[in-house]
């Protein structure tokens, strides 16, 4: 735990010094009119409902007068609904659509157009692939350093040597692939995780009942297992229930990501007691500052510009190191959630 | 006049003139060319395939693989791209593996006698898995200039070549299916396939002909959707299949074969696209929008059985 702090904190202070460097950060204007339309991936995900409670608030906070809409396709018609979605506000002429794209590259040539109808495409949790027609990409965190996030909550909870198995959504799941690839990384770095044993890479298919059983076929195979780490929502929360139906929870604790409203009685109960995400209210009110300086003008988009995003301060827009010629604005750190914070998350 | 009227052509009409006037009404963006052509772009692939789809049903037969052959088309595209060969090459390849599709089905369903529900639900989930085989959830993108630009701008001043292709290949079908031996012997096998054989009539070979077009038709139009975004990914096309039964029965065609026409088919598509485009500029979307859309199917259901049976009563 002691070392989770240590890294938010370096993480925060970065950021802080990061602010600092560029004293002229814009302040955004006010009360200024601008409609926008909020387009997740699809309606029904919790996720993405915290995502337009934060962006609500920046809404209110602004006192745009314009209205902030949050429209999503069905799940089974997410690619061409986001398409129809993205035209539309375009011929409503919207002053920005902030998007979390499920399309990949197939929206691009929609979003190019709303753009030349002077509609301002903002992305976030996930981007254009190519980065056409995006203004500019909001990060949630930095992909990379998940594997030191997923390093140290291991390092904490087996305090600091015993066996993991790690269960995983798909085999071709690219973003998990990375984040496996980054935390043996940073095992193999650094000498304080030396007895840390990853000793097997599973999948559950991020579907309930596959990542259960394969949970439980770890224990069995695994007799000194004493963590699963699941770097997805759907993992850590079948594992955490599966080591609490057959009371294994004293032996094999669960970490990994995982959203608080949905793991927080295994946290309390002690069969998952870390576990990390990022805070997608954060993320849509971060979102939505983003938008609103650029429908209104206030910001040009360029890389450089710095602006300060209400409560959660100044940020700076970059270029994106994983997509070339792309911009994006990191938001970052983790939020590392323990008996202590996980309830009031949870809400 | 008043019988025209009393069809369920003149209905749908007098449906879709209502939609139009309450959408322009409610929104000033509605009748803009702009929107009126983003209207149909947005569905195109759709209601192309909705126009074969018509032969297919009246016929007697149901094709549930067109969305599936839609993404493999487009997807066979991307991976061939993807392998340095010409996209002319390509595209012309790909036709063919519409055709091929197609006279698998025809074939299966034809001269095996297969049910075409069974067989197509097969090369639903056949075609697609080859799909995705090809480009998995990676996709392709970086297609030349000259066929993005075929999907996304305008051929004839503003219009698209999808559109060109859709209002060519309206009156073609129409001409075709209204007043043609060909689409005589469709309605006729839709009817009574027995006594059509009776009659001397090949319907193995007309059903395979059918099938061949649509598998065809439905390549093409996975073709201008890869035109159109740019881009393909595995899941191309997925689900479309409904959408395009959905607009055919809404436009009267009989799920039993037999009976409908192609101007019912194309009422019906105007009806359903206007609908659509109106709610979203209303910012109705989601599921209240498929919602209104199941309605309108269960009207479509009801609506002539109720006149049906009030008409029996008044004979009667």
């Amino acid at each position: 735990m002691l070392k989770f702090t240590k890294l938010s904190l370096t993480a925060a202070l970065l950021a802080g010094t990061a602010g600092m460097a560029s004293a002229d950060a814009i302040t955004l204007e006010p009360g200024m009119e601008t409609d926008m339309v909020l387009l997740p991936k699809f309606l029904g995900i919790l996720v993405f409902d915290q995502a337009n409670e934060g962006a609500q608030e920046a809404h209110a906070e602004l006192g745009n007068p314009g209205s902030l809409l949050f429209q999503g396709p069905t799940p089974e018609n997410s690619v061409a609904g986001q398409i129809e979605i993205m035209t539309t506000a375009a011929t409503n002429a919207v002053g920005a659509v902030l998007l979390s794209n499920n399309a990949g590259d197939q929206i691009a040539p929609a979003a190019e157009a709303a753009q030349a109808a002077g509609t301002r495409v903002v992305t976030w949790d996930s981007p254009i692939p190519g980065g056409a027609g995006e203004d500019v990409f909001v990060a949630q965190v930095d992909f990379g350093s998940i594997g030191v996030v997923m390093a140290d909550m291991a390092h904490s909870i087996l305090g600091g040597s015993g066996q993991m198995a790690v269960l995983s959504a798909t085999p071709d799941a690219a973003n998990q692939n990375a984040w496996i690839a980054a935390m043996q990384e940073t095992l193999a770095a650094d000498a304080k995780y030396a007895d840390i044993e990853l000793v097997d890479i599973v999948y559950g298919d991020d579907q309930a009942e596959v990542s259960y059983n394969r949970a439980l076929a770890r224990v069995d195979s695994h007799p000194d297992l004493g963590l699963i780490m699941a770097p997805t929502t759907v993992g850590i929360q079948a594992a955490a229930k599966a080591m609490q139906d057959e009371g294994l929870c004293d032996q094999v604790k669960t970490s990994g990501l995982g959203l608080p409203s949905e793991m927080v009685s295994y946290t309390m109960n002690g069969c998952a007691p870390e576990f990390a995400l990022w805070d997608f209210r954060d993320l849509g009110y971060l979102t939505y500052y983003t938008a609103y300086g650029l429908a209104t003008g206030q910001l040009t988009g360029e890389i450089g510009e710095t602006f300060v995003a209400g409560r959660m301060g100044e940020y700076t827009i970059e270029e994106d190191p994983g997509r070339e010629g792309s911009k994006r604005i990191l938001m970052g750190p983790f939020t590392v959630y323990t008996a202590d914070n996980v309830e009031a998350a949870a809400q | 006049m008043i019988r025209r009227l009393q069809s369920w052509e003149g209905f749908l009409f007098l449906v879709l003139i209502v939609i139009i006037a309450g959408n322009s009404w409610l929104s000033p963006n509605f009748l803009t060319v702009g929107n009126q052509i983003n209207l149909f772009q947005l569905s195109i692939e759709k209601i192309i395939v909705a126009l074969v789809m018509t032969f297919v049903i009246i016929n007697a037969e149901i094709d549930l693989s067109v969305g599936s052959m839609m993404g493999l088309s487009a997807c066979a595209f991307g991976w061939m791209f993807q392998q340095g060969v010409d996209p002319r090459l390509a595209i012309g390849i790909c036709l063919l593996i519409g055709v091929a599709g197609g006279a698998l089905n025809g074939w299966f369903i034809a001269k095996v006698g297969l049910p075409s529900l069974v067989v197509t639900l097969a090369t639903l989930i056949g075609f697609r898995g080859l799909a995705r085989v090809l480009v998995e959830d990676r996709g392709v993108s970086g297609f030349p200039d000259w066929f993005n630009a075929l999907g996304q701008r305008g051929l004839i001043g503003p219009v698209p070549f999808a559109l060109v292709a859709f209002v060519v290949l309206f009156v073609v079908l129409y001409v075709v299916l209204q007043h043609s031996g060909f689409g005589r012997k469709t309605y006729v096998i839709g009817t009574n396939r027995e006594v059509a054989d009776y009659a001397g009539i090949d319907t193995a070979r007309h059903k395979l002909v059918i099938f061949i077009m649509s598998g065809a038709i439905s390549a093409f139009a996975g073709l201008l959707f890869a035109a159109r975004v740019g881009a393909v990914r595995g899941d191309v096309a997925q689900g479309f299949e409904l959408d395009i039964i959905t607009m055919v029965l809404l436009g009267g065609v009989s799920i039993f074969g037999g009976s409908g026409t192609l101007l019912g088919t194309l009422l019906a598509i105007l009806i359903v696209l206007s609908l659509r485009n109106g709610m979203a500029l209303m910012n109705i979307t989601g599921h209240i929008q498929t919602g209104v859309v199941g309605l309108l199917l269960i009207a479509s259901v009801l609506v002539p059985r109720i006149r049906w049976g009030m008409k029996a009563r008044a004979a009667a």
